[in-house]
């Protein structure tokens, strides 16, 4: 079981430094820093796990997450990282046009589906879809 | 700070503490948002309604209008007998600046209110509960509160810090209008600057943002008028600023509201900040720190205008307002190379006012300085705009004309000469003698000018007011 989640929240880290170097072209550092900190930030009233994202103007390390989560098995994890995309992508679309993140989020949707999908053992086909 | 509890609390975390609460005080508690709408469920089921709402939350119409009616009479706190009986104390929560919610704590068994023994412990209770509850939702509202001020000072400190440089202007404006959407989740966000007697939108995002940057709106336009009246921001009527190019389709949510701030500085107003946001995102305190943006936005045009205006100044002749020799020079570099390379004439005059050492000398330094003013109007009078004009130096000019072939060249020199010979100068009658030259594929910037200049001479020599082709 941690050999899963070691493999998992390793995608999901992996999932958000690709959103963070895609955004960064059309925003810049700055703005992708404050964005990711804002998320954060909204995230964290409901799952208070999130402020142990670390990032920096190297992106996003999901480290000390990890090391929680192992103590705490029964977490919803893609629940919790799949708000944090959908947050993201909501802010990120006003900031670069719905187009824009659109194809940004072309890019990112058959990882998040499979990432969804494995997690829920493929029977909830589609529903990730309608999250952004 | 938005009031809406669902924003700043979660509601898993709080359903655990209300409930462990709730068991140790031996009483129900329920959370209604500042709206009366429910938030948390009943921390325990409630004996007397079980066949109404299956005890842990409001399922029944009478319920739900009960429960608005009440909440909206509630000043501070107050107790109330519910539809089907149940004696409930309901307290409203937050502070008066701040008003976040209701919390209702009702009894675990029915209290008929005959008992006054009975009700006063239970009261007492309750009071107990709504003071627990409070300071913790204070704290919690507290912490955010802080998050946000971070995030706000965050990007304060890269604006201010990417300010520095006013090269980097587009960028300053990007990152202030980014600032306010990720951080009051504004719906729209423009900077417009202004140009002369227009405002041009410089920077725009969010909903319509793209439509909108690019459209110039006239200074003296009723709604823009409106706006540099005040040095106050103006919340603007949506069917007004429909009139305005770029938001004609705006089509904005009810309860949506629009805000434009007037960008003043010490050099005068230099643009607007305009903003399009739900009511429920920004509240007082986040007004005053939007004004940091509005500053920071005004600082960056007003540097970005002075540096444009000591630009213009090094490029620009005083007395004419005609490019000054060192940006003829550079101007003339670019000209000949584009003639250059897709082979298209261009045309160079040089001209020199006749006899004006003469002229200065005998009325004045002052009338000298009319005359070289109005030989460039004149000048700039002949030409097309596409042509560039310049004073080299004294009472010389260069005018380079591209695309423009000898016979053009020649057309133009002898109109400029015209027109200054016949111009009714003050004291006495003025001619110039001007020099032409074409370019040649091994010219340089210097082979140009002096071949110009030599047809100028020719001109002097052969008895001044006339042109000379070289």
């Amino acid at each position: 079981m941690p050999d899963l989640i070691d493999e998992k929240v390793k995608r999901y880290e992996d999932l958000l430094n690709e959103i963070w170097t895609a955004s960064e072209k059309y925003l810049g550092r700055a703005t992708v820093q404050l964005l990711v900190e804002r998320v954060v930030w909204e995230l964290s009233g409901e799952y208070k796990e999130t402020e142990l994202l670390q990032f920096n103007e190297n992106g996003i390390s999901c480290k000390e997450l990890l090391t929680a989560l192992k103590e705490n098995l029964n977490f919803p994890v893609d629940e919790m990282f799949a708000k944090f995309v959908t947050s993201y992508v909501e802010i990120l679309s006003r900031l670069i046009g719905s187009e824009n993140a659109e194809k940004i989020m072309k890019i990112l949707r058959e990882e998040v589906e499979k990432l969804y999908l494995d997690s829920k053992e493929g029977k909830e086909d589609g529903k990730i879809e309608n999250r952004y | 700070m938005p009031t809406n509890l669902l924003l700043s609390v979660s509601l898993k975390y709080w359903q655990d503490f209300q409930d462990t609460l709730a068991k140790a005080m031996n009483t129900n508690i329920y959370i209604f948002d500042a709206n009366a709408n429910p938030f948390s469920k009943f921390s325990q089921q409630v004996e007397v309604c079980q066949d109404v709402n299956k005890g842990n939350k409001i399922c029944n119409e009478k319920c739900i209008y009960f429960y608005k009616d009440v909440l909206s009479s509630v000043e501070d706190r107050g107790i109330f007998t519910c539809p089907y009986g149940i004696r409930l104390c309901a307290y409203r929560l937050g502070t008066y600046a701040q008003k976040i919610g209701f919390l209702i704590v009702t009894p675990n068994g029915n209290i008929t209110g005959v008992d006054i023994e009975e009700e006063n412990t239970f009261v007492a209770k309750a009071n107990n509960i709504y003071q627990t509850i409070n300071e913790v939702l204070k704290a919690i509202l507290e912490k955010n509160l802080l998050g946000l001020r971070r995030l706000e000072l965050n990007s304060i400190y890269e604006i201010s810090r990417l300010m520095i440089s006013t090269v980097e202007l587009d960028k300053v404006l990007e990152l202030i209008i980014n600032s306010l959407i990720i951080i009051y989740k504004i719906e729209l966000g423009f900077i417009g600057l202004r140009e002369g007697d227009k405002i041009k939108i410089a920077q725009a995002k969010g909903e319509y943002g793209h439509r909108l940057v690019g459209k110039e709106w006239s200074i003296v336009h009723p709604v823009i008028e409106k706006i540099f009246s005040t040095v106050e921001p103006s919340s603007l009527d949506i069917d007004k600023l429909k009139t305005l190019d770029g938001l004609t389709d705006l089509e904005i949510d009810v309860g949506n509201k629009i805000v434009i701030y007037p960008l003043w500085t010490s050099i005068g107003a230099v643009g607007l900040l305009g903003i399009m946001f739900s009511p429920d995102s920004i509240d007082e305190n986040d007004n005053r720190n939007l004004q940091i943006y509005v500053n920071f936005s005004a600082i960056a045009l007003a540097n970005a205008k002075i540096v444009s205006r000591l630009e213009k100044e090094a490029e620009t002749d005083f007395l004419t307002g005609f490019f000054n020799k060192r940006t003829i020079q550079n101007i003339l570099i670019g000209e000949l190379e584009r003639a250059i390379r897709y082979r298209l004439p261009l045309a160079v005059i040089f001209l020199d006012i006749d006899d004006f050492k003469a002229y200065n000398d005998t009325f004045g330094h002052i009338a000298g300085d009319v005359m070289v003013q109005k030989t460039a109007e004149i000048i700039k009078n002949s030409i097309r705009a596409v042509d560039i004009a310049g004073r080299f130096g004294g009472e010389e000019f260069v005018i380079i004309l591209p695309g423009t072939d000898k016979e053009g060249a020649v057309a133009v020199a002898e109109r400029i000469r015209k027109a200054i010979e016949s111009y009714p100068f003050p004291h006495r009658k003025v001619t110039a003698s001007l020099g032409i030259t074409l370019a040649k594929d091994s010219d340089s910037v210097e082979s140009l000018l002096e071949r110009a200049d030599s047809a100028l001479y020719q001109a002097k020599r052969e008895g001044k007011n006339r042109c000379c082709l070289a």
